[in-house]
C-alpha cells in the first residue's frame, strides 16, 4: 500500500472510530491514539515523512496535515458534542454564597417623612423658607400674640439663653420672617429643628416640625380643611379620615386640633389612641388678623391660614418606633433599615 | 380637668348617652379625651385649653351643654337668711394695690367644724377632691362649681380683725397651709391683717389663720387678684395650685359675689352658721370695663366657606351670653360676657373685640364638620426657592449611596465637649443655655463631631463591625453670629457584606466620599495638611474649595474604638450649586490609548505636586490621568517610592497614533524625572 492510500485508509478508520466515541473516557482513548505525543497515529505518520520516496513528500506532507486538521478538529466537534450533554468542566462554584453588595447608606426617619411633605406641597404651590433655630422673643412669641406673662407660654416650656434670645419652641417665627419680607399671595413650608425644655419617654428636648402657611385674598376655612384633607390623605393613606376640632392657639382664630383615623386599629381603638380611634396629628387655624396686620399685611384684604405637625411623631408611626428617643441614639441596625 | 357628670346634671338635663356629650363637647373645642365610668357616675377628662378659664369649672361647662344641647341652664341661685349685725362693723377691708380690683368678704358666725354630708363628699371625691372638713369642702365645692377660688379664715385669729390686700414688704414671711415656711420678696402680693402676713393672695392661705376644729366665726374671701401679679408670685415661690391656675388664666370678676353669697348659704346650711348681714365689696368696674363687638353674617360666611342660617347664629351667640342685638342689615352687636373677661382682653383694639375671635363662637358651636373642604385657588406657585432644602436632599443622597445613614444629634451638648474638634469658625465664647436641662445640654454646639462621635461610640459599645455616619445641621458660633450649617461624617471598621474583600475605612475612603460629594455639586475639594485639633498627629488636614478652608479631615483619637476611626467636617455653604446643570462634553467618537508612567521619587514629594506638573506640561490630547498605583519596598531604594500613574490619550476630531502618544509619554517623563525623579 503507497503511503498515500495509507493516509486515505487512515482518514476513514478515523470517521468509523470518532463515531463510535459515546462517553468522555472514549473520547481521551480516540485523542491518545490519534494524537498521543509518543504512540498517536498522526505522530507516526508525521514521523515516516523521511521514508517517503522524495518525489512523493510534497503530497504526502500536505496529506498527513490535512489528516491532522480533521483529527483535530473531529476531536474538538465531539468534545463540545459530549460536554453540551451537561458535564461540567470549569471549577464547581456555590452560586447560593453572597454576593459582593456595597455598603447601603440611609436617610434619617424623620427626613424621609419631611421630604415627603415637602413633596406633597410642591405639588400645591408651596416652598420652603428657612429661619435660624435660635431666634428673638419677639419672633417667637410676640408676633404670635403670646403677650410677656401669659399662661400660654407655660405650654410652650422655653430653653433660654444668656443674652435674652432663645431656642425656637416651633417654626413659626420663620412664618413671621416671611410675611414681613413678602407680600402676598405667599405659599410656604417651614421645617426644622425646635426645641422644648422637655425631657421624658414621650418628649425630647429637640424635636422636628413642619408648618404651612397660606396667605392671599379669599382665603376661608375651607380652603384650610381641604388642603389638610389633601395633605393627610396623601401622607397617610385615601382611606384617612381625617377630623377637625376647635381648639385654641394665640396666633390663629379660629384654631383647630386636627385628628387623623389612629394608623394601628384604623379607628377600631386601641392603646396607642386611648380607644378613641383618632390621632392627634396636627394644629391649624386662621392666622389672626393681628398677626397679619403685624406684619405689615392688610386683613381686611387678605386672610390666611397656617398648621403646623410634628415631624418626629408621623416618623414614629410609620416606621413602629416606641419612643421618641430611640429617633436620636442613631443605631445604624435601626437606621439601616429605613428604605423609603 | 376632671368633670363628674352627676355634679353636671345639677346644673343642665343632659343627654342620656355619655359619649352623644362627649362627642358633643369635642366637637365644640372642648375636648373630651377620656371617660370612666365609677360608682353611678361618669369622670370626664375634658382638655381646656389656657384661654377657656370659664370652663375651668362644672357651671361653665354646663353653660356650654346647655347651648349645645338646647336645653334652659340652672344656675344655683343662693338664698341667704342674714343677721342683723352688720358685716361692716365686725371686720375692716383695705386694698392698698390696684392688683386686688375686687374684694368680697363675707362673715359667718357659729359654725361647728366637722365632717361634711355625704353628698358633698361624694361629689368631690369623684374629681379626685379629698373630704377634709364641712367647711374646707364648702369652698372646695364652690371653687369647682363656679370657678371662684375661695378662702376661709377663723375670724378670731385675724388682728383687728381686719384684711389689707397689699405687696410683701421687706423681711416678711408666712408659714402656708402645706406646712412650709416661706421667705418672702417684697412685691408678692399677700393678704395681711393689722399685724402680719395671714394669706399669699390667690395663691394659698397661711396656717396661722386656718380654719379648725375650734373655728366658730369665719371669714369668706372671695375675690379678684390681678393675674400677672399672681403669675409672678407664684413662680418666684415655685408653687402652683388650683386657686394660682386659675387666677393666672383670670377668672369671672362678677363671680365674685355670687360665690361668696353661695358659700355663706352652704355654710349656714351644713354647718349651722349664721350670716351675717351684707357682704363687704369694693368692686372697681373701671379696671374690667365692657367689651363689644360686630359679627357680619356675610363677611362670618365668606371667612367659613359656607352659608350659616342667621337664627341659629343669634341663639349660639345669646346662650353663650353675647347678648346679641341686630344692627344694619346684616350685623349683630355682642357684648363679651364676664366669664369670658379675660379671654378676649388681649383679642380687642379700644375696647371693640375683634371679629375672627366672634366668628370662632359661632363656627366651634355649628362645629367644622359643617364646612365644606375645598382648594384654594391661588395662582401659580409660590415665587419663594426651597434651594436649601433641595441641597440638603442632594446632601443626603449623595452620602446614603456612599453607605452612610444619616444621623440626627441634639444641637446642644455638653460645655467640655465644645473644644474637642476645630468647628467651623467660632467666635469668643459658646452660646450658653441659661436653663439647661443638664450639664449635657449646656452649650449649642460649634461642631457636628462632638455628638456624632458620641453616636459612633453608642454603635460601638453595641459591637458594631463598622460605624458610617453623616449628619447636617446647624452650628452656633457664638455670640449673634449666624448660624452655620454644617456637614459631617464619621467611619470606621469593614463592611460585613464584602466577605472576601475585608478592607477597612480608610482616610482615602472618607476623602474619597468627600470628593465625590463635591463633584455632584460641581465642585472640587482640595486638601492640605494641618493638624485639627482632636484628630491624630499627621493624619489630619484641611478641607479647602476654592482656596478658602471650608472643613478638615482626619483620624479621631478614639480609645474606645476596635478599629481606626475617621471624620470630617464641612461648610454646607462650600457644596454651591449652579442653579442649572452644567452642560455635558460629548465623548469622542474615536478610539483612546491609554499609557503608564512608574516614577520613582523621594517619599515626601506629595501627589498634588506630580499633578500640577502633569498639569504644566501641557502635553496635547490628555483625556484624563490619575494614580493607578503606590509601591515602596523590594526594588525600590529605601526613602523612595514607585508611582504609577495612567494616561488616557483621546482626541475628538480623530484617532491618535501610536507614536503621538509615545512622543506625548516621552515628555512627560522627561519633564518628571526633572523635577521629581529620584536622585538617590
Ligand atoms: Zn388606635
Amino acid at each position: 500500500m503507497s503511503p498515500l492510500t495509507e493516509l486515505a485508509e487512515l482518514s476513514r478508520q478515523f470517521e468509523a472510530e470518532a463515531a463510535e466515541v459515546a462517553d468522555p473516557a472514549a473520547w481521551e482513548e480516540l485523542r491518545i491514539r490519534w494524537l498521543g505525543r509518543k504512540q498517536g497515529i498522526v505522530r507516526a505518520r508525521l514521523a515516516a515523512f523521511k521514508e517517503v520516496p522524495p518525489e512523493e513528500r510534497r503530497d504526502y506532507g500536505q496529506a498527513v496535515n490535512r489528516l491532522k486538521e480533521q483529527v483535530e478538529s473531529g476531536l474538538a466537534d465531539l468534545e463540545s458534542r459530549l460536554t453540551t450533554a451537561a458535564v461540567p468542566v470549569v471549577e464547581a462554584v456555590d452560586v447560593t454564597l453572597p454576593g459582593r453588595r456595597p455598603m447601603i447608606g440611609s436617610i434619617h426617619p424623620v427626613s424621609r417623612v419631611a421630604a415627603d411633605v415637602v413633596e406633597i406641597f410642591d405639588g400645591l404651590g408651596y416652598s420652603v423658607a428657612e429661619g435660624p433655630e435660635i431666634e428673638t422673643d419677639y419672633y417667637n412669641f410676640e408676633a404670635l400674640n403670646f403677650p410677656p406673662d401669659h399662661p400660654a407660654r407655660d405650654t410652650q416650656d422655653t430653653f433660654f439663653l444668656r443674652d435674652e434670645r432663645l431656642l425656637r419652641t416651633h417654626t413659626s417665627p420663620v412664618q413671621i420672617r416671611t410675611m414681613k419680607e413678602r407680600r402676598p399671595p405667599i405659599r410656604i413650608l417651614c421645617l426644622g429643628k425646635t426645641f422644648r425644655h422637655d425631657n421624658d419617654l414621650r418628649h425630647s428636648p429637640m424635636f422636628h416640625q413642619v408648618e404651612g402657611l397660606a396667605v392671599a385674598e379669599g382665603i376661608t376655612f375651607g380652603h384650610l380643611k381641604g388642603t389638610l384633607y389633601a395633605f393627610l390623605k396623601r401622607l397617610f393613606g385615601p382611606e384617612t379620615e381625617v377630623r377637625l376640632r376647635p381648639s385654641f392657639f394665640p396666633f390663629t382664630e379660629p384654631s383647630a386640633e386636627v385628628d387623623v383615623t389612629c394608623t394601628f386599629c384604623h379607628g377600631d381603638g386601641c392603646q396607642t389612641c386611648s380607644q378613641t380611634g383618632w390621632m392627634e396629628i396636627l394644629g391649624a387655624g386662621m392666622v389672626d388678623p393681628r398677626v397679619l396686620e403685624g406684619c405689615g399685611i392688610d386683613p381686611d384684604r387678605y386672610s390666611g391660614f397656617a398648621f403646623g405637625m410634628g415631624l418626629d411623631r408621623v416618623a414614629m408611626n410609620r416606621y413602629g418606633i416606641p419612643n421618641i428617643r430611640v429617633l436620636f441614639d442613631n443605631d445604624e441596625r435601626l437606621l439601616r433599615q429605613v428604605k423609603r | 380637668m376632671e368633670f363628674s357628670r352627676n355634679w353636671l346634671a345639677r346644673y343642665v338635663e343632659l343627654p342620656d348617652e355619655v359619649d352623644e356629650l362627649a362627642a358633643k363637647l369635642t366637637a365644640a373645642g372642648l375636648a373630651v379625651e377620656g371617660l370612666e365610668r365609677r360608682d353611678g357616675d361618669v369622670l370626664m377628662e375634658v382638655d381646656v385649653t389656657t384661654n377657656r378659664p370659664d370652663c375651668m369649672n362644672h357651671l361653665g361647662l354646663a353653660r356650654e351643654v346647655a347651648v349645645l344641647f338646647d336645653r334652659p341652664l340652672r344656675p344655683p341661685a343662693a338664698e341667704l337668711e342674714e343677721s342683723d349685725e352688720a358685716t361692716a362693723d365686725i371686720v375692716e377691708i383695705e386694698l392698698s394695690t390696684p392688683d386686688c380690683p375686687e374684694y368680697v368678704a363675707r362673715v359667718v358666725r357659729g359654725i361647728r367644724v366637722g365632717p361634711s354630708p355625704e353628698w358633698l363628699r361624694q361629689q368631690l371625691e369623684a374629681i379626685g377632691q379629698r373630704s377634709i372638713n364641712n367647711v374646707v369642702d364648702i369652698t372646695n365645692f364652690v371653687l369647682w362649681e363656679t370657678g371662684q377660688p375661695i378662702h376661709a379664715f377663723d375670724l378670731d385669729t385675724l388682728a383687728g380683725p381686719k384684711i389689707e390686700v397689699r405687696h410683701a414688704r421687706a423681711g416678711e414671711s408666712l408659714t402656708t397651709l402645706d406646712g412650709e415656711r416661706r421667705e418672702l420678696s417684697t412685691g408678692v402680693l399677700v393678704i395681711a391683717d393689722a399685724e402680719r402676713v395671714v394669706a399669699l393672695a390667690g395663691i394659698m392661705g397661711g396656717s396661722e389663720t386656718e380654719v379648725s376644729e375650734a373655728t366658730r366665726d369665719v371669714l369668706i374671701e372671695s375675690a379678684h387678684f390681678d393675674r400677672t401679679a399672681v403669675r409672678l408670685g407664684a413662680r418666684q415661690l415655685g408653687m402652683h395650685t388650683d386657686a394660682s391656675h386659675r387666677f393666672e388664666r383670670g377668672g369671672d370678676p362678677a363671680a365674685c359675689r355670687t360665690a361668696a353669697d353661695r358659700v355663706a348659704e352652704l355654710l349656714a346650711e351644713l354647718a349651722g352658721g349664721t350670716v351675717t348681714g351684707g357682704a363687704l365689696e369694693n368692686p372697681h368696674p373701671e379696671y374690667f370695663g365692657t367689651f363689644e363687638g360686630t359679627v357680619d353674617l356675610e363677611r362670618l360666611n365668606a371667612f367659613a366657606g359656607v352659608d350659616y342660617p342667621r337664627q341659629r347664629v343669634e341663639y349660639y351667640y345669646r346662650g353663650l351670653g353675647f347678648d346679641p342685638q341686630p344692627t344694619g342689615e346684616t350685623g349683630l352687636r355682642l357684648t363679651v360676657p364676664s366669664w369670658r373677661y379675660y379671654d378676649f382682653w388681649q383679642r380687642r383694639e379700644s375696647g371693640e373685640v375683634w371679629e375672627a375671635d366672634l366668628f370662632e363662637e359661632a363656627m366651634r358651636m355649628f362645629g367644622y364638620d359643617m364646612i365644606p373642604a375645598a382648594l384654594p385657588a391661588i395662582g401659580p406657585p409660590d415665587a419663594g426657592s426651597s434651594f436649601a432644602h433641595r441641597k440638603r436632599e442632594r446632601i443626603r443622597e449623595a452620602l446614603a449611596s456612599c453607605g452612610y445613614s444619616e444621623a440626627i444629634n441634639f444641637a446642644f451638648g455638653r460645655r467640655d465637649a465644645d473644644g474637642l474638634f476645630p468647628g467651623l469658625d467660632p467666635v469668643g465664647e459658646p452660646v450658653e443655655i441659661a436653663n439647661p436641662l443638664s450639664e449635657h445640654y449646656e452649650v449649642m454646639r460649634r461642631s457636628l463631631l462632638p455628638n456624632l462621635l458620641e453616636s459612633a461610640r453608642f454603635n460601638l459599645r453595641r459591637g458594631a463591625s463598622t460605624v458610617r455616619l453623616f449628619e447636617i445641621g446647624n452650628l452656633f458660633p457664638g455670640g449673634e453670629a449666624d448660624e452655620i450649617e454644617a456637614v459631617a461624617v464619621i467611619a470606621g471598621g469593614s463592611s460585613p457584606t464584602a466577605w472576601d474583600r475585608q478592607e477597612p475605612v480608610d482616610l482615602f475612603e472618607v476623602k474619597g466620599v468627600l470628593e465625590s460629594l463635591f463633584e455632584r455639586f460641581d465642585g472640587r475639594l482640595e486638601v492640605r495638611p494641618a493638624e485639627p485639633s482632636g484628630f491624630v498627629v499627621g493624619s489630619g488636614c484641611e478641607l479647602l474649595a476654592e482656596g478658602a478652608v471650608v472643613g478638615y479631615l482626619g483620624q479621631i483619637e478614639e480609645p474606645e474604638s476596635p478599629f481606626a476611626v475617621f471624620a470630617a467636617e464641612l461648610n454646607a455653604a462650600a457644596l454651591a450649586e449652579a442653579e442649572h446643570p452644567e452642560p455635558v462634553r460629548a465623548p469622542s467618537r474615536f478610539p483612546a490609548i491609554s499609557a503608564d508612567i512608574t516614577l520613582t521619587h523621594a517619599v515626601d514629594v506629595p501627589w498634588s505636586d506630580l499633578q500640577k506638573a502633569i498639569g504644566e506640561a501641557g502635553v496635547e490630547h490628555l483625556a484624563s490621568f490619575g494614580l493607578r498605583a503606590r509601591y515602596a519596598g523590594e526594588g525600590v531604594p529605601a526613602g523612595a517610592v514607585n508611582t504609577t500613574i495612567y494616561f488616557l490619550y483621546n482626541a475628538a476630531d480623530r484617532s491618535l497614533t501610536q507614536e503621538e502618544v509615545n512622543e506625548s509619554q516621552a515628555l512627560l517623563t522627561r519633564e518628571l524625572e526633572r523635577r521629581y525623579g529620584w536622585q538617590g
